[in-house]
């Protein structure tokens, strides 16, 4: 891209600024309210409640994370975020990789009706479904269970397309000859396939990890029961609520900032692999549908 | 052979899909069709009552406040949730160093791996108007007053506009430039050899070059102006609800708070018609067929 343009003219250099600048204006629009919560959070409470720009700590602390981890209880609900995180990523990979499977066979008769049948599930919003989706859970008796909340978006069609999009990428041959030698269906998608696309299973883990993460509709539609809820709903009322009604003196700024840095914690230590796999996986997709 | 020893195996494995898709998406939405007919009481009958639910949503006033509420805010957020990104992606396609653009690209892409609840409680807080970020700043720089963003009924629609943008708009923005990225080199040295300044170059190469890829976004942010719920279920407060609620948010409130099943199936399934009315209209409006 380097000699793409003369980079002498004083127009292109004014140019390359202004460029510049606009880009460095909005990412601000982003680090700023970061560092303000991360100084928040490691300030003490007094600190932490004065209407002052806060970008490093002030009056540096711990206290915010003492308190959250002390007094509130947030454990219980971690522990929930994650069993229901990790079960419905693992089941949702594995079953979005079944079908993708299934797809890249081009002699399979009912394929294209198969595949028609899962596109139609993509034309509905789930959220309009929301409804009758709370009657069929109360009917399965799954109200108030970790269950529902795994069960919520187990499979996608959008997944489904992006593993078959991984898996026809792998020379077909390959999995014919290891039938013709006596092999599975079974071993030929654990032993080759799951194998091969280890690129495409890690943007499709790493999307329902996030997702799941930071699931909130299914977590405040399904689950009523305190030992039952989620990270998401514990930090809603923490942050959200308790700042709009007038409790504020309860829990002071730091200890909120706290929760939010805790919370988004393993959604930080996933980034880098996001950067790597996902993006590229979204292109993937993206070029392919 | 017979098709089924070939592929029976195949067909076993698509077992679990399958049934998840019958349960979990086709019967629900005939389930939801069949309770809008119904007077529907967790316990005890359901008898049928006809278009009574229908009737009774399309005369509820808070019913078209949230009609009205969605098509501002989601025809807000298409718009600016369209415009931005693709600015962002056409101008990230100018740097020329690297690292200055996979920095960009990364911090931009922040937000959107963060969840609504994390997002929306950082703003409260920088927007509120005692202790709050902006306030303070805007004071200091001589407002004679702090301003109630997402308390004041006139801005929290576009409050909420903009932050739905400020939060997918790294994520838009990859998807504009994975088109950027395929289109020819040898149009820009075309483009060039004719003597073509970088601004022409990006306005007569690039933005024609991008129609299929727009068109895409664009229908797909289409269908989820209806589907937006997780912001303003975190934004919205009491003195702003009228102004913010949309059809999603009336759904849950009618039907999983206040237990009005039968009524806010009908809404649902309004909001269905809606959803493939709209697919349907934009596929029209911008020929996606063509591309």
């Amino acid at each position: 891209m380097g000699d793409r343009y003369d980079r002498l003219g004083w127009t292109n250099r004014t140019f390359d600024a202004l460029n510049a600048g606009f880009l460095i204006l909005l990412m601000l629009t982003m680090i700023i309210p970061f560092l303000n919560v991360l100084a928040l959070a490691f300030s003490s409470g007094i600190a932490s409640m004065q209407p002052d720009i806060v970008l490093i700590p002030k009056d540096f602390s711990t206290e915010g994370f003492v308190t959250v981890w002390s007094s509130l209880d947030l454990w219980r609900p971690l522990l929930n975020s994650t069993i229901v995180t990790l079960s419905g990523t693992a089941l949702h990979v594995l079953l979005s990789s079944l079908a993708g499977y299934v797809f890249i066979h081009p002699h399979l008769p009912g394929r294209k009706l198969m595949i028609s049948f899962i596109l139609l599930t993509m034309m509905v919003p789930q959220e309009a479904v929301m409804i009758p989706l709370y009657v069929v859970n109360k009917d399965l008796h799954l109200i108030n269970t970790l269950s529902v909340l795994v069960l919520s978006g187990l499979v996608s069609g959008f997944s489904i397309l992006l593993m078959r999009n991984f898996f026809s990428a792998i020379p077909y041959e390959m999995a014919e000859s290891a039938k013709i030698d006596g092999a599975g269906e079974l071993r030929v998608f654990f032993t080759m396939y799951m194998r091969l696309a280890a690129a495409g299973l890690a943007t499709v883990t790493l999307y329902e990890f996030v997702g799941r993460w930071n699931m909130l509709t299914p977590a405040v539609m399904y689950i009523t029961d305190m030992a039952k809820i989620t990270l998401q709903v514990a930090l809603k009322s923490m942050i959200v609520d308790s700042a709009a009604t007038s409790s504020s003196y309860l829990i002071t700024t730091n200890v909120r900032m706290a929760g939010i840095v805790i919370s988004v914690l393993p959604l930080i230590a996933v980034y880098p692999f996001v950067q790597r796999h996902f993006m590229k996986g979204i292109l993937a997709g993206a070029n392919k549908e | 052979m017979t098709t089924m020893k070939r592929f029976g195996a195949l067909y076993a494995m698509m077992i679990p899909v399958v049934l998840y898709f019958l349960v979990y998406a086709y019967y629900p939405l005939a389930r939801g069709l069949q309770i809008s007919f119904q007077d529907y009481r967790l316990m005890g009958t359901h008898p049928y009552t006809g278009w009574d639910n229908y009737r009774l949503v399309l005369q509820d006033a808070s019913f078209l406040d949230a009609f009205v509420n969605t098509l501002l805010i989601g025809g807000g957020t298409l718009a600016l949730g369209f415009a931005a990104p693709l600015a962002i992606a056409l101008s990230l396609n100018e740097v020329l160093r690297s690292w200055f653009r996979k920095t960009a690209q990364m911090v931009l892409y922040l937000p959107h791996l963060l969840s609504w609840v994390v997002i929306g409680g950082m703003w409260i807080f920088l927007l509120s108007p005692d202790t709050g970020l902006v306030n303070v700043v805007l004071v200091k720089l001589g407002m004679s007053g702090p301003i109630h963003f997402l308390a004041d009924a006139g801005w929290s629609r576009w409050m909420l506009i903009l932050l739905v943008t400020w939060k997918d708009m790294g994520y838009n923005c990859i998807l504009f430039l994975a088109g950027i990225v395929s289109i020819s080199p040898s149009l820009y040295e075309a483009a060039r050899m004719d003597g073509a300044s970088r601004w022409q170059q990006m306005r007569d190469v690039t933005l024609p070059q991008l129609s299929g890829t727009m068109k895409v976004i664009f229908l797909l942010n289409t269908l989820g102006i209806l589907r937006i719920f997780d912001p303003v279920f975190i934004l919205r407060n009491p003195a702003t609800a009228s102004k913010v609620d949309v059809l999603m948010m009336y759904t849950f409130q009618r039907g999983i708070l206040e237990m009005k099943i039968g009524p806010a199936a009908a809404a649902s399934f309004l909001v269905v018609l809606l959803t493939f009315a709209l697919t349907f209209a934009v596929r029209r409006l911008i020929r996606f067929d063509e591309v």
